[in-house]
């Protein structure tokens, strides 16, 4: 890892865009798109997402139901739409807390070295011992189905890799002379660490927490998928999936449409991690 | 078979990667009949499972004393040629026939004895209560078995068609031991395990010694799991498969025009069924379990989770089993009465909690529909969705109000689905803490009632009073829902669940 070019050496934060590249345009544009619908969706959904039409079940796609309905028939389209607000959000709550434990204990560590460090290397060790699918559906098994659990679950798992990364990037930098000047100057550690490490070292986790909320949109995805993680009625794509598998020879559009967007999603992140990458100097 | 629900859970994580897991084809003689299904064997030990899964694979390994018929209706005689009844009903004397088990050694009075004593006696026996009655079992020479019962037991001879009372080589067992045995069984039927790979196929090939062995024209039978849906329906069609059972409602209208299969909606007695906590208040109200009753609209789930293949129900007693009541109340989907039943229990802001198997669709579309139907009454369910085996166990401890559950008869008999239903023995009659004395005693009236006049009677009233306490509420009857290629004849379950491999054919 290369240590960011344009902030090195300096305190504060200070961070600013310009010479963008395609990537990064292409996923701030998918995601602004996706914000939005989510943002407006009362105002742009045709249809109550929830509300079954017993006269319109499993309807192909048609003028009056863009994308069909399902076996309910509830419209596609708009439990899409409505379904943005919950995917955004278990993208937003996915990563916020696993990136926020994930420095705060990485810093640490990587700061204080010595005991602290081994403590929280062997903790991570011991984290990352169990397949990662394996221990969320176990940690939501013990809480109970939800979106919730799914957070908590997130976090007590998704956190070891952003502590390792910061735990990283301290390890380097508190020896950088801009450090070593700011401690001889008499500044105490939280200073340091808060103004002097952490804007530069937080860079890499940035880049890696949109590639890392590709993941959690999967997980959260698969988790609700299998029926643990937002509870039916409401609309999510990872359940209008499992809604719809049984229909997948027979009507495709109840699995093939919240899949599209599924994976667009994805892709915008995606972009946007690429993007943000090559703008900051970052190589995950 | 219990409505056990199943690890669909794992059916379900399976789904991701089985769209690839194509079984490879073993190279077989042309009349082996394979026949794909969602989930593989637990054993081959008949007292210890109550599950179809086990059942619908043994019967055809294991003979009984007595069958049910085709028709689901008659018993009919199996291992025993014939029996006598004394005048008061309490002695059996049974006739064997003259059969041999797959080793070639015969079936004797000794054999049946000790089939009966471990169901009714060893320790792991799931189905040991109903065969308490029986007292004492005597040989009076190696082809007679005289079994003296406690007293009088209309449901008894039906009992012994149960698969659990599956008929155990006494001498094979003893030397083989228990374990081994649950595996690689001695057959007293028409087809002897050659080979069984746990999760994923149970090779059977036909048993030359079984008494009917010229009423079976199959080689062998293979019972391969493809726990995918899509995947098992695709490969009946691309003809890798002979047959697959569990077809979902949704296939079944594009399958019927398929003109390379034969699609079978073989009658059943399966019964879905919302489970009502009545220990959880308001729901030990009548007045508000009639709301619900009335709240839910029992057509609107027929059409749409079993796409109209269904029937709605209205008795604990399936349509074409023993003394269904054909005129038994059927409460007609009216939200006005339902609310105005609520206001007279003084019932508002009503919220349920309703526990479901996470991964079962069927389950899953009709908590959607109910979820939506009890909201128009103003009551709000809270879908509870969990993995399988965690749901068993809220359903155990009494930890939900609403759930659904089916339930396949596995005796002619109505007396086993009425006691575990209405009877109060030790499941609290089937998680619902439902409790009514009257009913309690009727049912342990009826099941000493000799006289079939009088106890058809008995049972027409259980099922009013049933009805009329809304014990739980009957949702739909549904058959069994399987597909065969063309080139398969004669591949028929009966209401209870047995398939007749004996009888099947493949050209």
């Amino acid at each position: 890892m290369k240590a960011a070019r344009s902030t090195l050496a300096r305190g504060g934060w200070r961070l600013s865009f310009g010479g963008g590249s395609l990537p990064l345009y292409l996923g701030m544009g998918i995601l602004g798109i996706w914000f939005l619908v989510a943002l407006l969706a009362p105002v742009i959904a045709p249809y109550d997402p929830i509300l079954q039409d017993a006269t319109a079940r499993i309807s192909p796609p048609s003028l009056e139901h863009l994308f069909g309905t399902d076996n309910f028939g509830r419209d596609i389209l708009s439990r899409v739409i409505w379904g943005a607000r919950v995917d955004l959000q278990i993208c937003v709550f996915g990563v916020i807390f696993p990136f926020l434990i994930g420095t705060f204990v990485g810093g640490l560590a990587g700061f204080f070295g010595g005991w602290m460090d081994n403590l929280f290397m062997r903790l991570i060790d011991i984290v990352l011992a169990f397949p990662f699918l394996v221990l969320m559906l176990a940690i939501i098994a013990i809480l109970g189905p939800g979106l919730g659990s799914f957070y908590l679950a997130m976090a007590l798992v998704g956190w070891v890799s952003y502590a390792r990364l910061i735990r990283a990037q301290f390890l380097v930098l508190k020896n950088a002379d801009f450090v070593q000047a700011a401690v001889s100057l008499g500044y105490g550690p939280i200073r340091v660490m808060v103004r002097h490490l952490l804007p530069n070292a937080i860079l890499g986790s940035v880049v890696f927490s949109m590639s890392d909320a590709v993941l959690v949109l999967l997980n959260g995805a698969a988790i609700s998928y299998l029926g643990l993680g937002v509870q039916p009625p409401t609309a999510e794509w990872g359940i209008m999936i499992a809604e719809g598998q049984s229909f997948i020879s027979t009507a495709w559009w109840i699995t093939a449409v919240p899949g599209f967007a599924i994976v667009s999603l994805a892709m915008g992140f995606s972009l946007l991690a690429d993007g943000l990458g090559e703008l900051l100097g970052v190589k995950e | 078979m219990l409505g056990r629900r199943n690890m669909w859970f794992g059916a379900a994580a399976a789904a991701f990667l089985s769209f690839a897991t194509v079984a490879p084809t073993v190279a077989q003689a042309d009349t082996v009949l394979t026949i794909g299904r969602r989930e593989g064997s637990s054993t081959f030990d008949p007292i210890k499972t109550a599950q179809n899964i086990d059942f619908w694979v043994f019967s055809n390994v294991y003979d009984v004393l007595v069958r049910v018929d085709k028709t689901g209706t008659k018993l009919e005689p199996g291992l025993a040629e014939s029996w006598d009844v004394s005048g008061d009903g309490s002695v059996y004397t049974f006739h064997l026939r003259d059969a041999k088990f797959s080793d070639g050694a015969p079936i004797t009075a000794d054999d049946v004895i000790f089939t009966l004593t471990r169901i009714r006696d060893d320790e792991g026996s799931l189905w040991s209560d109903s065969y308490k009655v029986i007292k004492d079992m005597t040989a009076s020479d190696a082809k007679t078995v005289v079994i003296t019962l406690d007293g009088p037991s209309a449901p008894f001879l039906s009992s012994l068609a149960m698969p659990g009372t599956s008929i155990l080589s006494k001498a094979g067992f003893e030397e083989m031991g228990a374990e081994a045995y649950a595996e690689k069984p001695i057959a007293s039927g028409a087809f002897v395990v050659e080979d069984w790979l746990r999760g994923d196929r149970v090779i059977l090939k036909k048993n030359p010694e079984f008494w009917q062995a010229d009423r079976v024209k199959l080689d062998g039978v293979e019972w391969i799991s493809v726990p995918d849906d899509n995947t098992r329906i695709l490969q009946v069609q691309s003809g890798e498969l002979d047959a697959a059972i569990f077809v979902p409602f949704s296939r079944i209208a594009d399958l019927q025009t398929d003109p390379d299969l034969t699609v079978h909606l073989d009658k059943s007695t399966r019964e879905d069924h919302l489970l009502i906590n009545h220990s959880h208040p308001p729901l030990d109200n009548k007045l508000v379990r009639q709301a619900l009753d009335y709240a839910i609209d029992k057509k609107a789930i027929v059409d749409a989770v079993t796409f109209g293949i269904g029937k709605e129900a209205y008795s604990y007693i399936p349509d074409g089993a023993l003394y269904h009541y054909a005129d038994n109340l059927n409460r007609p989907h009216d939200v006005a009465k339902a609310k105005a039943l609520l206001a007279e229990a003084g019932v508002t802001d009503l919220t349920l909690d309703y526990v479901l198997s996470a991964g079962n669709q069927v389950e899953e579309q009709t908590a959607i529909l109910i979820q939506q139907q009890l909201a128009e009454v103003g009551i709000t369910a809270t879908l509870r969705k969990m993995d399988a085996s965690q749901t068993w166990d809220l359903l155990v401890a009494g930890e939900y109000d609403l759930s659904m559950l089916y339930w396949t008869n596995d005796v002619l008999d109505p007396d086993q689905k009425t006691t575990f239903v209405l009877g109060h023995d030790s499941n609290m009659n089937y998680m619902t803490r439902y409790e009514n004395p009257t009913v309690k005693q009727l049912v342990a009236d009826a099941r000493v009632e000799m006289d079939p006049a009088k106890r058809e009677q008995m049972y027409v009233d259980l099922q009013k009073m049933a009805k009329d306490d809304v014990n739980w509420i009957d949702l739909y009857y549904s058959p069994y829902c399987n597909v065969s290629r063309k080139t398969i004849e004669g591949f028929d379950q009966n209401p209870l669940g047995r398939f007749f491999l004996e009888d099947t054919v493949k050209n």
